[in-house]
Formats: structure tokens, sequence, C-alpha cells
């Protein structure tokens, strides 16, 4: 296991309570009693924490929008209406969670494997590629070729951190550093796939050349719940839980998943009782892409229904952000998602308050430094007072 | 045919000043171990910047201190979150790419300016050579700024004792901490040089090449730049070599078209990223990584 | 190893470091209780107490590591506080230290300008490097890599960046682990002359009783954070160093000698094996054999040059060595972690693929690692994880764990190894290091391994940890188990093992039955002298 991986990557996994300094144990009831009172403290510490940095990105966003002319009393409204005010807005929030979750599942269970698979951007873009060429190539069009187009996009995002995992396995490039350039190769990949009709580009329409593809035969589309303005929302969300509980429980239940876990925690133990790192690696990598290509299947066939080079729209980014966020617990990063999709809903109302879109991606990133500032600070406290009772641990 | 040299010649250096300056900055960041993926928003910012301030103080080459600031700003976060309070390094620089993009999208909509374009430098009587004369010396003029910075970060890294300690950072933080040396301290002000001169590179995008700003301007430049660092092999020449090339391939791009040629774009687009990857794999033994590369330090955490 | 005493009364009355009444606590435990420390010009002070004792927290103190919580340390009878490394360095104190000092890629003249300030003078650094390897007569090359140099170099190197400071107190902390016997002579000389020369001081910190009778001049002894006494070393027996060090009487003969790291008692025993023990069992079955097996580490040095060695079922067999012989690489092997380039494994006759995950452990070959943090356990996983993780099979049901299997079988280990939890899903790294060995003891055992591999097993452990090991071991053996014991400390192996090998960089070089071993030969051989 090279340092890039398990430096970046397992540092994240979600804290746990400090133990007591080995030593002689004190009175047990009074340190129960301690110990509790101490604990709720810090939950209550944490909390105001988050709450206290939360705030502060909304206000620096506030303070961005009044000093550009805006009105921070109409665009939070605003933002507001466009994600949870109505069942329809709901629905909005709910699709773009969907591909977010899927994305964060995938980047959850590589990192917990040790390797830091930051390139899911590329990898939803080779997914959407490869479940549009299904989706529009395949013929007849029904429910079948969309189990498989999504299928194939799987497959296409799995193909693409496969690479990865050939890369680090074969010839030892760290993860994270191929993972990222194969994202600007995959950019230029579906570039090229969209300019050629034999692969994906528009047919027909003489003259005017977009770079898109045909537009996905209805029959091939992932079926909606409820229309707009009632409470809608695609079957993309519906895959995504589903895979999240799958791989939760996997995770925690199983022993693959304990092998998984025990080979991000140290691979050396790991390899001494019997886990194969360069097996069990590749299959993380291959499952962290296969999520991330089926993200982009659900983005195709559940929202674009065509193919263009904006497709990913930065789900692989955000979701890695939120499996970040979520320090790597698939439960938190259900909520971070929801958190993010709404963001991004609310982003669309905007345009009616005059404030540019972009608004949103920044509000999006004070929020992530927000999220990311307290337990950063608690963790440094924490092992600034562990790293004294280490100190004696190892050199009384 | 000499005239077409010339033109891509023109081309690949102007394509790599930028690229250089922020890969001097990268390269002294990486060797104290902080693989920093933020190159991006600390150019783009740089870029912003850089023509919002020349549009303000009615002068392009002020311009470039206003990108130096904002790459500077962006170092300062990106260094308190990562190396102080020890928040996952990827993270925070990703976040800062997309608030870089985001709020520089968003000014440029809302805040109008004009901004200024520094002038053409031609140092006398080299710049009559034939083909190589006129890219080589008649460029605008902060270019030649190469000159001065790139011998000067050779002389810091490799002779200076900061850039000794610099260098044992990013090797084994764990003795340099226990020699006295303030291993974070170092990472934070290799990420600060890194921003400053990235902001650099950033504003000479706007202010001396292209002469405004435009959305997403530096268009993924950043990580060529890592990929740049990574090709050379963690050494400034091999850096400044990556970025040369890097240039040329982009140069290329925009040049056989017009030539004749056809050539996939893609394919020369996605070459440095490709190129790259490649000699990570099959150069390895060449390429020495900083042993402490990307490793979080924290004093006395087993 | 007797050198040539001091004769002379120490120099100055001034002491040159002093500690009074320091005191330092991590959370409940008491690191260091009210210690007094008194060393001299001159003199080689000696710092004796087994793992735990608080000999290395009281240094960290001296080195602006740690901050004491109360007393004061004064450096030539003035208060002095102390920060950090470089304020150290300014009073004189300076560390000779193992493992962590020196940076690999960059040269040995580079890595001795990492300690200074002011401008880097390339020149001026190599010849002062020059002047002191002469001065001292340690070869140091100024211009090697770190990376380069063998371990013997690399301390020499550590000793000179120190005497570039000019220091007047000079800190070893066990130094000896890591040279040969004739490299260990060679660093006592270098002190000697270091201290009388020049009238500085050396604080030597050891666990071993023999490296402290010969070396020092005065002793000061701890014990569980305090200073239990204060003495000249001339005149003490080591029966009277062992007992202030441990706290009762002890029997050297028995199998504390090895904890206090006493060898002649053992040897003095030589004739008749300790009661026990089963006699050398030759004629029992091979249940692993190593033949000519050859490995290259990821520089290209080689790890294991033809390593050839057999053990027999139920016996102890010891191999003695000096670290970074080759050792790790053999436990890895072992482990399943380490790959050969020829030479093959078999475990009771069939062969095993070396470098494949978890074939060893497969064959029934079980593991106690040289370092358990890496090798042997996941500090952040549970003990419960921790126990089971050996054979994840017997716990679960086609692919999913069954949590009632889990803990039953994790609280029938802990009851039957005695092991000190609080919980059984708290995690690995709340346990003390003597009850984290034993859950790796009890995991391996468990799963009643034809060999055993014990792999520096004592290390890091109180005493009563090492009695408990060293029992463990013996009753492995007596039930069959084919126990081969890798160790640095001689007297260890002597205490347990029924025959000797000796290994030296990456081959064994000599073997012996225990009644016929003779310190004087496997010195010899551990220096790389055939006997």
């Amino acid at each position: 296991m090279t340092g890039l991986d398990r430096a970046s990557g397992v540092a994240d996994v979600v804290p746990v309570p400090v133990p007591p300094a080995p030593g002689p144990s004190l009175s047990s009831a009074d340190d129960a009693r301690a110990a509790r009172a101490a604990r709720a403290r810090s939950v209550a510490g944490t909390v105001a924490l988050y709450v206290v940095s939360l705030a502060a990105a909304f206000a620096i966003s506030a303070l961005l929008v009044a000093l550009t002319h805006g009105s921070p009393a109409k665009v939070f409204p605003a933002m507001y209406r466009g994600s949870l005010r109505s069942f329809g807005s709901l629905g909005y929030t709910l699709d773009n969670t969907g591909p977010l979750m899927i994305v964060a599942v995938g980047a959850i269970v590589s990192t917990r494997a040790g390797l830091f698979n930051i390139g899911q951007e590329g990898q939803v873009a080779v997914g959407a590629m490869t479940g549009a060429f299904v989706a529009l190539k395949v013929h007849p069009a029904g429910g079948p070729v969309l189990v498989l187009a999504l299928l194939a996009a799987a497959a296409g995002g799995a193909i693409w951190a496969g690479i990865v995992a050939l890369l680090r396995f074969w010839r030892g490039v760290e993860v994270v550093i191929s993972s990222l350039l194969l994202v600007f190769v995959a950019e230029q990949v579906l570039f090229y796939a969209l300019s050629r009709t034999f692969l994906l580009k528009e047919h027909g329409a003489g003259g005017a050349t977009l770079t898109e593809s045909d537009q996905l035969s209805s029959k091939v589309q992932l079926p909606r719940f409820g229309t707009y303005p009632h409470f809608n929302f695609g079957s993309g969300l519906l895959i995504a839980v589903v895979l999240a509980a799958l791989v939760g429980l996997v995770m925690t239940r199983t022993t693959l998943g304990f092998r998984v876990r025990m080979l991000g925690h140290n691979p050396v133990a790991a390899k001494h009782v019997g886990i194969n790192a360069a097996r069990l690696g590749t299959v993380a990598l291959l499952v962290s892409g296969a999520c991330a290509g089926l993200a982009g299947g659900v983005l195709l066939t559940g929202q674009a229904y065509r193919i263009t080079p904006t497709i990913s729209n930065n789900v692989g980014w955000n979701g890695l952000l939120v499996a970040l966020v979520a320090r790597n617990n698939a439960w938190v990063a259900i909520g971070v998602a929801l958190g993010f999709g709404a963001l991004q809903a609310g982003g669309g109302f905007l345009s009616t308050t005059g404030v540019p879109t972009d608004l949103v991606n920044v509000i999006e990133a004070l929020v992530v430094l927000a999220a990311v500032f307290p337990p950063a600070l608690q963790e440094v406290l924490r092992r600034r007072a562990r790293r004294s009772q280490a100190v004696a641990g190892a050199a009384a | 045919m000499s005239n077409d040299v010339t033109t891509i010649l023109a081309s690949a250096i102007r394509l790599s000043v930028p690229l250089g300056f922020a890969g001097v900055g990268e390269y002294i960041a990486e060797r104290a171990g902080t693989l920093n993926i933020s190159v991006e928003a600390m150019m783009l910012t740089g870029a912003y910047a850089g023509a919002v301030g020349s549009s303000v103080s009615h002068n392009a080459a002020a311009g470039f201190l206003w990108g130096m600031a904002a790459g500077l700003v962006v170092a300062l976060i990106h260094a308190n979150f990562s190396h102080r309070l020890q928040a996952n390094t990827f993270v925070v620089g990703l976040t800062l790419n997309v608030l870089a993009l985001g709020l520089t999208n968003y000014l440029l909509e809302k805040v109008s300016m004009t901004p200024r374009q520094v002038g053409v430098w031609k140092v006398p009587l080299l710049w009559h050579i034939p083909v190589i004369g006129k890219p080589l010396f008649a460029e605008r003029w902060p270019a030649y700024l190469l000159i001065g910075i790139v011998p000067a970060a050779w002389w810091v890294m490799q002779r200076s004792r900061w850039g000794l300690e610099m260098r044992s950072v990013g090797e084994n933080p764990k003795a340099a901490d226990v020699t006295g040396i303030h291993v974070n301290k170092r990472r934070r002000q290799g990420l600060m040089i890194c921003g400053v001169l990235s902001g650099l590179g950033g504003a000479y995008l706007s202010i001396a090449e292209v002469g405004t700003f435009n959305s997403n301007m530096t268009a993924g430049r950043g990580f060529i730049v890592i990929a740049a660092v990574i090709f050379g092999g963690w050494t400034l020449r091999g850096t400044l070599g990556g970025c040369f090339l890097f240039g040329g391939v982009d140069a290329l791009r925009l040049a056989l078209p017009a030539l004749g040629y056809t050539i996939n774009p893609e394919l020369l687009i996605a070459a440095p990223y490709v190129i790259a990857l490649l000699a990570m794999c099959f150069f390895a033994k060449g390429l020495r990584q900083p042993a402490a590369l990307a490793q979080p330090f924290e004093r006395g955490a087993t | 190893m007797t050198d040539g005493r001091v004769g002379e009364p120490p120099g100055s009355p001034t002491p040159s470091l002093e500690a009074r009444s320091l005191t330092k606590r991590f959370g409940p435990v008491v690191a260091c209780d009210c210690v007094d420390l008194t060393v001299r010009r001159g003199e080689i002070h000696g710092i004796l107490g087994q793992n735990g004792a608080g000999k290395t927290t009281l240094m960290n103190m001296f080195l602006g590591l740690v901050r004491p919580d109360n007393g004061e340390i004064a450096v030539n009878g003035r208060p002095v506080v102390i920060d950090d490394p470089f304020k150290a360095a300014s009073f004189g104190l300076a560390m000779v230290h193992q493992h962590f000092s020196l940076i690999g890629p960059l040269r040995v003249w580079e890595n001795m300008a990492l300690g200074e300030k002011g401008r880097i003078d390339e020149g001026s650094t190599v010849r002062r490097v020059r002047e002191l390897a002469e001065r001292y007569g340690l070869d140091v090359d100024a211009h090697a890599r770190v990376d380069d140099l063998s371990t013997g170099q690399r301390q020499r190197a550590e000793i000179v960046k120190c005497l570039l400071r000019d220091p007047d107190v000079f800190i070893l902390d066990e130094p000896t682990s890591v040279l040969t016997a004739a490299e260990s002579v060679e660093l006592f000389r270098v002190l000697r002359q270091v201290v009388q020369e020049e009238q500085r001081a050396v604080v030597l910190i050891s666990h071993k009783l023999d490296e402290v009778l010969h070396a020092t001049d005065r002793v000061t002894i701890m014990r569980s954070g305090r200073v239990v006494v204060e003495r000249p070393t001339p005149g003490a027996t080591a029966a009277e160093l062992a007992r202030e060090m441990i706290g009762r009487d002890v029997s050297l003969r028995g199998d504390l000698s090895a904890a206090v790291g006493h060898l002649e008692a053992p040897v003095e025993g030589a004739a008749p094996a300790p009661a026990g023990v089963p006699p050398v069992a030759k004629g029992r079955p091979v249940v692993l054999a190593v033949h000519g097996a050859r490995a290259v580490g990821p520089d290209g040095r080689a790890l294991l040059d033809g390593l050839t060695l057999e053990l027999h079922e139920g016996e102890i067999l010891g191999l003695a060595g000096v670290e970074g012989n080759g050792q790790k690489a053999l436990g890895d092997l072992l482990a399943s972690v380490l790959d050969l380039r020829e030479g093959t494994v078999e475990v009771a006759g069939r062969r095993v693929t070396p470098g494949k995950a978890g074939a060893m452990a497969a064959a029934g070959v079980g593991m106690i690692p040289e370092d358990r943090h890496v090798c042997g356990t996941v500090l952040d996983m549970s003990v419960a994880d921790n126990l089971v993780m050996g054979d994840l099979g017997a716990v679960s049901n086609r692919g999913v764990l069954r949590r009632r299997k889990v803990l039953a079988a994790a609280h029938r280990l802990i009851e039957e190894f005695e092991i000190s939890v609080g919980s059984v899903d708290a995690p690995l790294r709340s346990l003390s290091g003597g009850n984290q060995q034993r859950v790796v003891l009890a995991r391996e055992l468990a799963r009643s391994p034809r060999v055993l591999v014990a792999s520096q097993p004592t290390r890091g452990l109180d005493v009563g940890a090492i009695e408990y090991m060293t029992a463990r071991l013996r009753r492995a053996a007596a039930a069959g188990t084919a126990v081969l014991l890798i160790s640095s400390e001689l007297e260890e192996i002597l205490e347990l093992a029924d025959r000797v090998a000796v290994i030296h960089r990456g081959r064994i070089v000599g073997e012996m039955a225990r009644c016929e071993v003779d310190i004087d030969r496997l010195g010899l051989m551990m220096g790389g002298q055939a006997a």
C-alpha cells in the first residue's frame, strides 16, 4: 500500500471516541458519570461548532450577494422555494440527490479499502457514454434495454476505474494521481465520441452541429413517480437508496466487508491473514467506478435523456465531496447528499432573482469548508490530548 | 515553413509561460510533501484578480500584484485548513477549485471591468534572430520574470538552509521534526509560495496573453501543472521541461488545423495527462517521488 | 565488555545536568514521579529500568519534546526551561537517536547541517565532520547518502551529528540493540574518550544490566516512574541492580534474566537445561524447513541470502543475531508478506508458496510479529475483530458474519488468555501493550499452529507480561508446537531455547544445542566471524 493511498483516505473514517489512557482505572461509578457528562458536553459543543460554521458560510454568501448589488433577502428564499418549499421542488432536490448518493457510496467503498479514488467525475462521464451507447444503439427500445443500459453504464465506470487499479497494482502508480489525471482524459474521450456519428453524435439536423447525442427514446428512460408540480421523483432515487443500504450491509455484516475494512486499516496485517491486496483492492476500485458509472447512467436515463459533454454536471466531484464531508459514513452521506441536492435545486430558482447561478457553487464550496472545519478542529485538539497519552504509553 | 515553426514556437512559449510560473510553485510545494490540487484555483483567481486589478488601477502591471495576492489568499486558506487544522488536503483543494470557479464566474457577471494588457518587450538585437528570435525574445515582458525566478528557485531549494529543510520535510517529516524543524510551518510556506507563483501565472494569462478575463479561463491548466511536476520527476528542470512540452502540445493543437493537418483535438488536449501517466508507469525508477508526499503530519501521532 | 574505568573522580563539582523533582502525568498515569537525577561532568551515567519505568519520558523532557508538569531541569546549576529540541541543543543537550533522526535521501553532510542555523556551508560542514571522525575514530563518509549506510554506520553518523553541536551532555537511548558486540565495544570506547578527554557527560539509557555494569560510572535505577536508587557502579553486583530494577529478589537463573539483560547467569547454568524443557528434539519430525531462501528488498539490497533452517516438532529454536541481519525478513516470509527470489518453504512436508497472501497461516504457521502494530493487529478495529480476524470462516455463515459466534469466540479467548479488556468492542488501541500482545498470542495459538514464530515477543513489555509470554511459549512447545524464537536479546534466547542458531546478513552462520552454547563463539558468529 503506497503512502499516498493510506494517508489520503483512511484518516477520514468515522472518528472513534477517545479511549481512556491505559493505566490504573479509577472508581467506576464516578468515572462513568463524569464520562457521560463529558460526552454530553462534547456532543453539544460539536453541534454548536457546526451551527456556527454553517452560519458563517451562509453569512459570507449573503455578504457576497449584498456587496454585488444583489439582495440576500430575495436570494435565500428563492433557493428555499426551489428546493424544499413545495413538493415539486422537493422532487428536484430528490432527483439531484440520487446520483450524488450513488457516487458517494462508491467513494466510501474505495476509501475504506485504503485506495483514495478521486476520479469519479471521469468515471461518471465514461459510464454515461457506455450507457448512452447501449440505450441509443440497441433496438428495440424497451425496459430490458434500459436495464442493460444502466448495467453498461456501471460497467463503463468500472472499466475506467479498472485502469486506475491496473496502474496501481501493476506499476505502483498512486491511485490519487492516476484517477485525477484520468478525469481529464475521460472528458476528451467523451468529446471524441460526441464528434463521431458512428459513436454518439447526433444524427440529422443538417447544418447545425451540436455536440450532443440523439434523444433517448421514451422507452429507455427511467420511470418517474408522480408529476410536477406534485410530489415527483425519478426511480434513480430508489436505485440510490437500495444501493446505499446494500453496500452498508455488506461493509458491516459480511466477511467481504470485514476484509475490505481490514485492508484499508492495515494492509500488512491483511496480507498476513490471507487478504490479497491487489485482488481486493481492485474489486473495491471497480465497485467505486461502477457506482460512479451507474450514477452517470441514472443522469442520462433519468434526467438528461441525451448525452452532452457536460452530462456529468460535476456529479462526480460533488459526490466525492459528499463522501468526504460525511467522513465516509454511509448514513451521514445520505443526509449530506440531500443537502447538496437541495442546494443545487435551489440554484435553479436563482435566475429569477437576477443572481447568477454560480452563486450556488460558491455557497456549496463554503458549506463544504464549513462542514470540514469542526471535525478538523476537534481532531487537532483530540490529537493534542492523545499525543500526551500516546507518548506515555509508548515511552514510559 | 520557418514562418510556421516560428509561429508554433512563439505559441508554445506563450502557452508555456503561465504553466512555468505555476510549475515552479507546485514543484516547491510538492518537494515539501504537499500534493496541492488547488493550483487551478490559485491560477484562476490570479487571472481574475489580475484583470480586475489592472482595470481598477488603470495599470496593467499592477494587475500582477493583485494576481499574486489572490493566489496567496487561496494558499492561505488551503494551508491553514490542511497543515494547521489537519483537514484532508484533497477535500480542501477540490473545494477551493469549485469556489474559485463559482466566485470568478459570479463576479465576472456582476462586476464590470476593463482589463489592460501589458506590452511586448523586444530584446534589442536578439529578437532579430531568424526563427527563434521572435518567440524567445519578443514576448510580453512579464515572461522574462521566469529568467529570474527559475534560478532563484533552484538556488533556494538546493543551496539554502530553508530549501534543505523543505526537502527534508517532504522526505521524512518525523526525522525533521525530531531535529527541531517545524514541519507544518514549512509546508504552509511551500503552499504560500505556490499560491503567489500560480497567481502570477494566472495573471499572466489574463493580463499578458489574452488581455481579458473569460469564464474558466484556466480550463484545467492547474492540473496540467501537476502532471508536469510528475512528468519531471519532481525536479525543477523536469518540471519546466514538462511545462514547455505540454505548452508545445497545446500550441500544436491550435496550429495543426491551420497548417492543414487534421488531428483529433481531443487527443492533443488529453496528451499531457496521458504522457504523465505513461511516464509514471514506465519511468518509475527515474521519478523519485518525495517519500512523504501527501502524508499529513502531526507531531506525536502514531 | 570491560573498558577503561574512570580512575579519577569526576571533574567540576557543578553537575552538568540535573533533574529536580521532575514530574509528568499523562492522564491518570504518572510517567515520572518526582524524579531526581544528577549527571556530572566526566562521567558516564546509566539510567537503568525495565520497559515502563519512565526513562524515555525523562529523556523526552530533557530534549524538549515533552513539558514537565512539576519540578525543574537545571543545566550547570542553572534552572532552564526547554521548549523544543533547538532549545535543548542550545543548552548543550544532545541525543543520539536510534531511528528517527537521519533523512534517507539526503547526504550525511546535509543531515549534519540540518540541526543547525545560519547559512549552509558544505565545505565547512564536511571539514568538521572529517575532523570529528578522525578524532574519535568514527568512520563516516560525509558525502554518502544515508540510505546507503549500514546500521552501524548510521549510528556513527548520528554520534557525529551530536558531536557537531559540541554538547555538554550526550544522551543515548538503548544504543546497542542494533550493534554487534564488536561495535558495542567500539561505541563504549568512543564514549569513554568523549567523556574523559573533554569532560563532557554521557547519559546511557538501558534496560540491560550488563551494559550498565560494564560501561557506566554511576547508575540511577528507575522503577514505575520513580528513582529507587542512585549509586556508583563499581562494586555493584548484577543481583543487586536487578533487585532494585524489578523490586523483588530475582533469581537470575530464572526467566527474568532475559528481562534484565543479564547474560552471565544463564551461561553459568549451561550444563543442565532448565527443568521442563524437553531435550533437543532431533529425532522428532521436521515441521518447518526453509531451504536456500533468497529475497531482495525494494531498494535492491539482499534481505535473505541463502537462508536454510529446520525446525522440529516441540522444540524451541532460538535465532540469535544483531538486529538488521534478516530477522525481520524471515518473519515477513513466514507471515506471507515477503516473496522469495529463490528457495523453498515447507511446512510439515508440504511446499508453501512464499508471498502468497495467507498461505503460511493456512499451512499452520502462527506468527507473533516483531511490530504488532504493523503486522499483527489492526489498532482501529475492535478487540473482538482482532481476535477473530485470523479465522473469519469460523464465525460466519456463508459470508455473513454472525455476531453471536464472534462474541463467543472472543470471550473464550479473553478468558483463556486472561486478557484485560473493558469491552470486547473497544478498539484495540485502548489496551495496554502487554494485553495487545496477548491478543496476538491468543489469536495465533487458537488455531493450534504447527509452527509458532515469535519475533521479539517480549519487546516493550514489563516484567509481568514477559513472564506470561515466556511461560506460554514454553507451554506451546510442550504441547508439540515448534517454536521459532527470533530475538535480539541473547538472554531471552538462552533462557528458552533448546537449540540456538545465529543469523548474520541474511543467512544462518552457525547452530548449536543449548548445552553446547559458548558465549564468545556466539558473539563472534553474530558479528559475522564464522566460528
